[in-house]
């Protein structure tokens, strides 16, 4: 998977062979405050990408612009191939690119398999009209339930199946979250930081069903503060820091990079670079 | 970085300020030829200083106010004359609208029971100045205090202000312990705002009831008139308003309630000690409202157990139009609420003027929801 | 036993029917979509005068009703378009000062021409098009142990029409909620960036849901006129607090909640007013203080209601009426 990336040069902003997102001059500041200033940035199709840096870097500004959640100043991105400036975050979904939360946004007071259903597209039923006569959404309601039942099976989430997500625990709902993204065939998943609050135990099969996503042929581009992850299972590092982004590479050399060590140690000096940083 | 931005809030306060007051004098001056000479002008001006009369509760007292020697107006100019009538019941109405707007930023609720509050510092004073007999709810004895006016006063926002830290201490306190959700506690405020609105009825009945029997001297000014009583309240509302700037400003308290209303989790982590600095809020909060109602009910000359409840949507307004949780925001807000209000009644009936405000109201959420002095991000 | 009478009696009266139907409007509102409206008693007005005024200006019964409705379309609409953006408590202010806007307008003497000022519309001027609908005699008639006119004003045949009304919009509610349009409502109650980051147009779901839970509450308006008249001063804000005591009362996100919510509602409030008259000496609380009195009590079990069992009655206990 890593020889797409073999001509690839490792710099901020490098080329990639088949860009699914492409972004440039995009910029954004709150009041004086610039918290995302990036050039040019593009995703590679069928990869995992990272997108790492330190605390208050623009990572998750940065995300948030990129899936429509917030609005930058100026720039463009397209998303194969489509501009998607000033594209609200549901359009963006509907077009194939479906993201997920830092802070878990399971939908507490419904049930897994509610939870699920909400994700699926092209449902008549959620039009107020149709969905005053059942016959119209009745079917597809049922393709719907199968595909999810599905996916819970796929990740081990089945036995909540009529469980109230709110009673899950923070790992189960990141990937209830993951699963309720897939139920739209997204071409690409934008993970806000998949680790975050997950118990180890849950950590390795999370981590797998990422590799998993990517060997069916899905983009996903993940923010993550954890390393061992970055490493374990990414295809391309790109570095933010200070909004802008500084470096790019394959995960085992990026680190190595001097621009990279200085914004690290430069935000906090304790962080050891070798192991897990979350 | 906070130095920069009251600078910021400052500045655009007193534009916003300049702008209304070159908006009204260009108004007073186009209008006034053609004015002066009308008799409507003693009837516009008689009914705006008995601002909110068209009260449904019967009128028992009669309120002689209104009937204000009409050669006293002939020299007024009614526009400049409305325009300071604005100013004042903004100032007065300022009092209350900080208090709300300092319980928003520090603990992020809306209360809903803060009309209440200020009825309860207007039929308080009542309680204690009255001549008339007085009795407590379900006790059948009937006593006579008539206290003068700033013992009875000093006494009810002093019984107010406990109210507050009785709310923050067995109410609100527990309820922010709990996690309780901030929806929930604005619906718990609804329930409270009910509970006492219909206590106050309950105790004190529907009618006006007057908390000074003296007829109010007007002084004349050249282009408008002001009631003696009136300047009064008006100094003791900038004294307020004043000590509660420099409380927020100059003092380690204040400039912690501020950081509170930033950031609480900040604030927190910094070793403020964010739930003394709420229920010092809260006791601020309700003092000042009772001080506002009270001199509401100079003003108005009389008050009834809804005064607060009316004044409650133009404070509202006030907050959001100043930027919710901005107490200097508040402030603004309620100046231009006030000159809204009262310079209305010149095109519009008297019993149109709260809607005006509520029609500002909604027209700010519609052009600029954080307010003239919010911050874009906040309403995310 | 008159208490008992009394109670049942009010527990079906056009009234409660008309509370109960507005507060199933708020429950498409809070209930499945999470809006703070703090204003449905302007939806209710604004339905009153809709139909009381067209009746007066020779509408039949149909036109009425639908100029009612697309008052409070349009209102929702207006409404809706500066605050469904913005965050939920700003909603709440905007709702409960629109609605109070209403009531001011309408009261004006401004309007005197339209809305008849602060003394409103008279039930003679506007009721009669739905009393000549009537198949029952123009006389009281006792069914048990209560007597009540067979047509005119708050009569069986209001009250047969009122609670038929009650129950096809409950029945709406329960096949709506279980939609795959009820559940993107639900999701936008939960968290509306989920439901967005999924492709759903979150500000036009809210929207409906407003639209929708405004009108029945205009209808829930019209019901409560045809009981008594058109009046703007009994729908200020103290109605829309106690239609949410009522959704509250019942269980917000039930079917049943509204109806129940508002049987209790209005049954308790003459149970403590029989039993305060009955047992308190007037010394202690005079007949005219009964009225504050129990609505004290409203306020108090509001506020316990909401601290100890947000989810009502009949709510889910997992379900809860509110988030975390």
């Amino acid at each position: 998977m890593t020889d797409v990336f073999a001509d690839v040069a490792h710099e901020p902003g490098a080329k990639k062979p088949d860009p699914i997102v492409i972004a440039d001059h995009v910029h954004r500041h709150f009041g004086g405050l610039t918290a995302v200033d990036v050039e040019h940035f593009e995703v590679q199709r069928h990869a995992i990408t990272a997108l790492i840096g330190p605390n208050g870097a623009g990572k998750s500004t940065f995300f948030n612009l990129l899936t429509g959640f917030d609005k930058p100043q100026t720039g463009e991105w397209q998303f194969n191939g489509h501009s998607l400036v000033g594209t609200s975050p549901a359009k963006i979904a509907r077009a194939g690119k479906v993201r997920t939360f830092q802070l878990t946004k399971a939908l507490n007071r419904m049930t897994v398999i509610e939870n699920m259903r909400l994700g699926a597209a092209e449902q008549r039923g959620e039009n107020f009209f149709n969905a005053l006569v059942p016959g119209l959404w009745r079917s597809r309601e049922q393709e719907i339930t199968k595909k999810a039942e599905s996916l819970l099976k796929r990740f081990k989430l089945y036995e909540k199946r009529d469980d109230y997500a709110g009673s899950l625990s923070g790992g189960q709902r990141k990937l209830l979250e993951m699963a309720r993204a897939l139920m739209s065939d997204p071409e690409m998943i934008m993970l806000d930081e998949p680790m975050a609050g997950v118990n180890p135990a849950l950590t390795e099969s999370l981590l797998d069903h990422i590799v998993e996503l990517r060997d069916e042929g899905k983009t996903i581009l993940f923010v993550e503060h954890d390393m061992h992850m970055v490493r374990r299972i990414s295809d391309w590092v790109v570095v933010m820091a200070e909004g802008s982004i500084i470096a790019e590479g394959p995960p085992n050399t990026v680190m190595s990079n001097t621009a990279v060590q200085d914004a690290y140690l430069g935000a906090h000096h304790d962080t050891d670079l070798s192991e897990d940083a979350s | 970085m906070t130095n920069i931005i009251d600078r910021r809030v400052l500045m655009r306060a007193l534009i916003v300020l300049v702008v209304a007051a070159a908006a009204s004098i260009a108004f007073g001056a186009w209008g006034s030829p053609a004015v002066a000479s009308t008799v409507d002008t003693a009837v516009a001006h008689a009914s705006a200083v008995s601002s909110e009369t068209v009260a449904t509760a019967p009128q028992v007292d009669t309120i002689t106010q209104t009937a204000v020697e009409p050669d006293e107006e002939i020299g007024t100019n009614r526009y400049v004359q409305q325009f300071i009538n604005g100013i004042v019941f903004g100032l007065l109405l300022a009092l209350a609208s900080v208090g709300l707007s300092l319980i928003y930023g520090t603990t992020g609720l809306s209360n809903f029971a803060h009309g209440e509050q200020v009825s309860l510092g207007a039929m308080l004073t009542f309680f204690f100045a009255t001549q008339q007999p007085v009795s407590l709810p379900f006790v059948p004895v009937e006593f006579t205090i008539g206290w003068p006016l700033i013992p009875s006063a000093l006494a009810a926002i002093a019984l107010a202000a406990g109210t507050g830290w009785l709310q923050d201490k067995f109410l609100w306190s527990p309820l922010r312990r709990r996690k309780v959700s901030i929806v929930q506690q604005m619906i718990v405020s609804i329930g409270l705002s009910l509970a006492m609105l219909n206590f106050i009825q309950w105790w004190f009945g529907a009618e006006r009831r007057r908390i000074s029997t003296s007829i109010d001297t007007r002084i004349d000014m050249g282009v408008f008139t002001i009631g003696q009583t009136t300047l009064w309240s008006v100094a003791i509302a900038i004294i307020c308003l004043a000590a509660v700037a420099y409380f927020l400003l100059r003092t380690r308290t204040g400039r912690a309630t501020r950081a509170v209303s930033d950031n609480p989790a900040l604030a927190s982590a910094s070793g403020i000690r964010v739930e003394k600095v709420v229920r010092l809020v809260w006791i601020m909060a309700t003092g000042l409202a009772a001080v506002g109602g009270i001199l509401l009910a100079l003003y108005d000359n009389a008050a009834a157990f809804d005064v607060g409840a009316r004044l409650l949507l133009l404070m509202f307004a006030a907050v959001t139009l100043g930027g919710l949780g901005q107490a200097f925001g508040a402030l603004v807000g309620s100046l231009v609420i006030g000159v809204a209000v009262e310079m209305s009644t010149l095109w519009l009936g008297t019993d149109l003027k709260y809607a005006v405000a509520l029609g500002i109201l909604i027209l700010v959420l519609l052009v600029r929801p954080q307010g003239i002095l919010g911050r874009a991000e906040r309403v995310g | 036993m008159d208490i008992v009478l009394d109670a049942l009696g009010t527990m079906m009266a056009p009234a409660t029917a008309a509370f109960a139907l507005a507060a199933i409007g708020l429950n498409f509102h809070f209930g499945l979509t999470g809006l703070l409206n703090m204003g449905h008693a302007g939806f209710m007005l604004l339905g009153m005068y809709g139909y009381g005024i067209s009746t007066q200006h020779g509408a039949p019964i149909w036109m009425a009703l639908i100029i009612a409705i697309i008052a409070a379309t349009i209102f929702g609409l207006l409404l809706g378009w500066p605050t469904l953006k913005l965050r939920g408590d700003y909603l709440a202010i905007a709702t409960i000062s629109a609605a109070e806007l209403v009531r001011y307008l309408g009261r004006s003497n401004t309007l005197q021409g339209l809305t008849g000022g602060s003394t409103g519309i008279r039930g003679n001027d506007f009721k009669f098009t739905f009393e000549e609908l009537s198949p029952l005699p123009d006389e009281n008639i006792t069914i048990l142990f209560w007597t009540n006119h067979g047509t005119k004003s708050s009569s069986w045949w209001l009250m047969i029409v009122a609670w038929v009304f009650v129950a096809l919009f409950a029945l709406l509610f329960w096949q709506l909620a279980r939609s795959p349009w009820g559940r993107v409502l639900k999701g936008i109650r939960e968290d509306e960036d989920a439901v967005r980051s999924l492709g759903k147009n979150v500000y036009s779901y809210k929207m409906q849901a407003l639209v929708l839970g405004g009108v029945i509450g205009a209808l829930g308006g019209v019901i409560w006129a045809l009981g008594a008249s058109v009046q703007p001063d009994s729908m200020g804000r103290p109605t829309t607090f106690w239609l949410w005591t009522i959704l509250l009362l019942g269980g917000a996100a039930t079917v049943f909640g509204p109806i129940l919510g508002s049987m209790i509602f209005w049954m308790s409030l003459v149970i403590i007013k029989g039993l305060a008259s009955a047992f308190i000496p007037s010394s202690v609380l005079s007949p005219v203080e009964i009225e504050p009195f129990s609505l004290v009590l409203v306020g108090i079990a509001l506020m316990c209601l909401v601290i100890f069992r947000p989810q009502g009655i009949l709510g889910n206990k997992r379900e809860l009426a509110f988030n975390d």
